[in-house]
């Protein structure tokens, strides 16, 4: 569904995206993993069409990705939210963007889903915990249903228990919804325990792509392989094996 | 920085292309046929519509805008400023005596007003929040909320009228001068002595000067070196707006002292309808300004290159 | 904001009420008791043509107070447009209306406003439109630089991505952050509009007689300096106090301001 073709994206002299190619099904979900600078965040704004690219095509069903309206899950939780409105108003703002009455019954469904009380959406982002803010921006996600959700470091801004708990709520979601999910992130534990295809990225362009379980035994390239072994060191896959 | 020069150039350019535009449009706006206005201020009389006709093409109004500014830019552009539509003299000699009588006022205020202001500003900095300091600064706010004027016509009624020990209107004697310069000194005062006092305070604030003092750099050398240079950057900054209150002030100023400088010469180019005259005042206040902003900017860039745009 | 919402009742009272509480007709011509002194009669006295100038202050006042806050208001309005329109549209759009914006602002305000009156005619309407043309170009700046770095916020983002109409954008998540800033701006601007007003009247260029401006009133009293001279003094401080007014509560706005966002 989601076709990212020979992408390039120039930022002055600087190369940020070099000849991506990747693509994402229904129902599926890709993690983009690589250290920080290697253009995890210009990738996202590319799909988003943030930015203009220098060469490729990205396309959803042969079409433009704006038209199915995306969905973005944010590194900085309560920075997503404007600090002035109630979670309330900025949760029904993609409702609001396209016209629809809020569907009060479903919002308190989804809410019950994200394990968030329904009183806490009538705070502001400043009073909630990030834990909390991060899971009502899971949730201004799923209010369109849109068939594609981004996240951008959806777990970095949050505590251990926090991390693994959201995580598992982004697993369970997206096998109730369907979407397809892109996941963007620097802890490759998360990456190969709640993923179906891993893409390495390393300096603007993708090293290798392969199934979290074919990376975690036999990378194929020696930046795999050394992003493998830090990330063993460190004990972060475990979950994952 | 070459570039950053550049474009500070590029942009002095445009805005003063501009400012001339915007006069221009103002001028082909004004109300009546300008064509007229101009025969019947320079013919004195019911003038028939041939001379009319004659004027409007010398002045080519008749051509449609664009045209008309072009005609009317091209001899600007090497300076020549014309001839007023009134007296037929030309306009540039007439502006060189007025802004001789103008200038030495602007700078004896600017003068008096560093001279006031910067003692009062130290003074209420030594002891920020004491009763000296409220003083100094109540002093400032009133005198900022003064109408130039409505200053110029105490004075002109306290030291003329009541006292009479200065002159008050004209420029024939060098005493003449006093109190204009006064009124205005007084106002750059007000606004210098709140931003000199912010300034120090702020220079006082940086972080490393208890560090200096525990080492034993003298007070006096803290101040000259660290206080003095830090406390100055507010001060350059505001030049430009400074020089506009300035500007403004003598405007008011010599109407009401009846001296014949740059006020004088634009209000009563004005009550005439003396257009060369006016765009005149206009475009060389554009260019002055200009001018001063650049330089300011300049220095800014040379003080710290890393600083943002001053529009940012 | 409390001082500010206080200023404005009081100084929108004025300008409404001002003219209720005065005992004359403010134009009422009494040549018998032309440049009486202040008395129990006439608290202020009256001036050359015997009109009661405490009457004449206190309509005065719907004049300069109340045409400086539209001057101050619709300049707040156009300035904050093109802020954003700056801020929000792409390069060269920024960097025409900023260029625009310094191309005003190369014009002293005050000597701009006399040109513009003088040459498009003495009246309340070209005063507006002097005064409005050259005092936007502050809020547009204040407007752009906080636009600018709003934009890369991640609610601004969010709002964009589900397509939300750029106005809307601009109604709920740029005006209430501008808001503050702009109330700043606004409070010195309205200071600046009524020195402004009152200096133009002083020269003739703005409100006409026998209408009773502050500035109109001080250019009558000027002449009878000699004979009356407190009759100068009071419309001169009717302006110092309302901008002295104006100032403080813009400093007490900025403090609080500046110690919110610390």
């Amino acid at each position: 569904m989601l076709e990212i073709k020979g992408v390039s994206v120039k930022r002055g002299a600087l190369v940020a995206l070099k000849d991506i190619s990747l693509s994402i099904e229904l129902g599926k979900t890709v993690a983009v993993v690589g250290e920080s600078g290697a253009g995890k965040s210009t990738l996202i704004a590319a799909i988003l069409g943030l930015i203009a690219l220098s060469g490729g095509k990205i396309t959803w069903a042969g079409g433009p990705v704006r038209g199915i309206r995306p969905a973005l899950v944010m590194q900085e939780p309560r920075a997503a939210f404007n600090p002035d409105l109630s979670l309330r108003q900025s949760v029904s703002e993609p409702l609001k963007a396209q016209k629809l009455p809020v569907d009060t019954k479903r919002l308190a469904k989804l809410c019950a889903g994200l394990e968030l009380a329904p009183d806490l959406l009538d705070r502001k982002p400043g009073q909630v915990s990030i834990g909390q803010a991060q899971r009502v921006g899971i949730l201004r996600a799923l209010i369109t249903t849109p068939p594609l959700i981004l996240f951008d470091e959806p777990l970095s801004a949050l505590d251990a228990v926090t991390q693994k708990r959201t995580a598992q709520l982004i697993a369970d979601l997206q096998r109730q919804k369907g979407f397809a999910a892109l996941i963007v992130t620097h802890d490759l534990g998360y990456a190969c325990a709640f993923s179906d295809e891993i893409a390495v990225l390393r300096a603007g362009s993708v090293e290798e792509t392969s199934t979290p379980t074919a990376f975690v035994n036999a990378p194929e390239t020696d930046y795999g392989r050394k992003l493998r072994d830090a990330a063993v060191s460190l004990g972060a896959l475990e979950r994952a094996s | 920085m070459i570039q950053t020069m550049l474009s500070l150039v590029l942009r002095a350019v445009v805005v003063l292309v501009g400012s001339a535009l915007v006069t221009f449009v103002l001028l082909w706006n004004a109300p009546g046929d300008p064509a007229m206005a101009i025969a019947m201020a320079r013919f004195n009389a019911v003038v028939p519509a041939e001379v009319v006709d004659q004027v409007r093409a010398e002045a080519g109004l008749d051509a449609g805008f664009w045209p008309a500014f072009k005609a009317w830019i091209g001899p600007l552009l090497v300076g020549d400023f014309g001839r007023s539509s009134v007296t037929g003299r030309e306009v540039w000699p007439d502006l060189v005596t007025a802004v001789g009588y103008t200038y030495p006022l602007a700078f004896l205020a600017l003068f008096w007003g560093l001279a006031i202001a910067l003692p009062l500003a130290i003074l209420a900095a030594s002891r920020p929040g004491s009763v000296l300091d409220r003083v100094c600064v109540a002093m400032a706010s009133t005198g900022a909320a003064m109408p130039a004027f409505w200053l110029g016509l105490l004075l002109i009624l306290l030291f003329a009228v009541k006292l009479a020990w200065l002159p008050a209107m004209g420029a024939r004697t060098a005493s003449h001068i006093v109190l204009p310069a006064l009124t205005l000194a007084l106002g750059v005062a007000a606004s210098l002595t709140r931003i000199i006092r912010s300034g120090i305070l702020e220079a006082r604030d940086q972080n490393f000067l208890p560090a200096l003092q525990r080492r034993g750099v003298a007070n006096s050398a803290i101040e000259r070196d660290h206080v003095a240079p830090h406390a100055a950057i507010p001060v350059v900054t505001v030049f430009g707006l400074e020089l506009a209150f300035l500007l403004e002030g003598l405007v008011m100023v010599e109407v009401i002292f009846g001296r014949p400088g740059l006020g004088g010469f634009l209000v009563n180019a004005i009550d005439a309808r003396d257009f060369p005259k006016v765009q005149a005042v206009v475009l060389l206040t554009a260019i002055v300004f200009v001018a001063i902003n650049f330089a300011v900017d300049i220095f800014y860039k040379l003080l710290d290159p890393r600083m943002e745009d001053r529009d940012a | 904001m409390r001082s500010i919402g206080i200023l404005c009742a009081v100084f929108v009272s004025l300008a409404l009420l001002g003219p209720v509480f005065a005992p004359y007709d403010p134009t009422a011509i009494n040549i018998p008791n032309r440049l009486s002194p202040p008395s129990a009669q006439w608290p202020l006295g009256t001036d050359a043509l015997g009109r009661d100038i405490l009457s004449r202050l206190l309509h005065g006042a719907s004049w300069s107070l109340g045409l400086a806050f539209v001057v101050s208001l619709i300049g707040c309005v156009i300035g904050t447009f093109v802020g954003l329109v700056a801020a929000l549209g792409g390069k060269t759009t920024d960097w025409a209306l900023m260029r625009a914006t310094d191309t005003f602002l190369s014009f002293p305000e005050l000597v701009a406003a006399v040109v513009i009156a003088g040459i498009l005619g003495a009246g309340t309407g070209t005063l507006i439109f002097a005064l409005c043309a050259t005092s936007w170009m502050r809020y547009a700046r204040v407007a752009r630089g906080i636009g600018l770095s709003l934009k890369s916020r991640g609610y601004v983002i969010q709002a964009k991505l589900v397509g939300l109409s750029p106005i809307a954008i601009a109604r709920w998540h740029y005006l209430p952050a501008l808001l503050p800033s702009l109330t700043v701006v606004w409070t010195g601007m309205l200071a600046r509009a009524i020195l402004g007003i009152s200096a133009l009247g002083f020269l003739g260029f703005g409100v006409q007689p026998p209408m009773p401006e502050w500035g109109t009133m001080l250019l009558d009293a000027r002449i009878h300096m000699r004979s009356t001279p407190l009759q100068m003094v009071w419309p001169g401080l009717a302006v110092a106090i309302s901008v002295l007014a104006i100032n403080l509560c813009g400093d007490v706005l900025r403090d609080r301001i500046s110690a919110d966002e610390r």
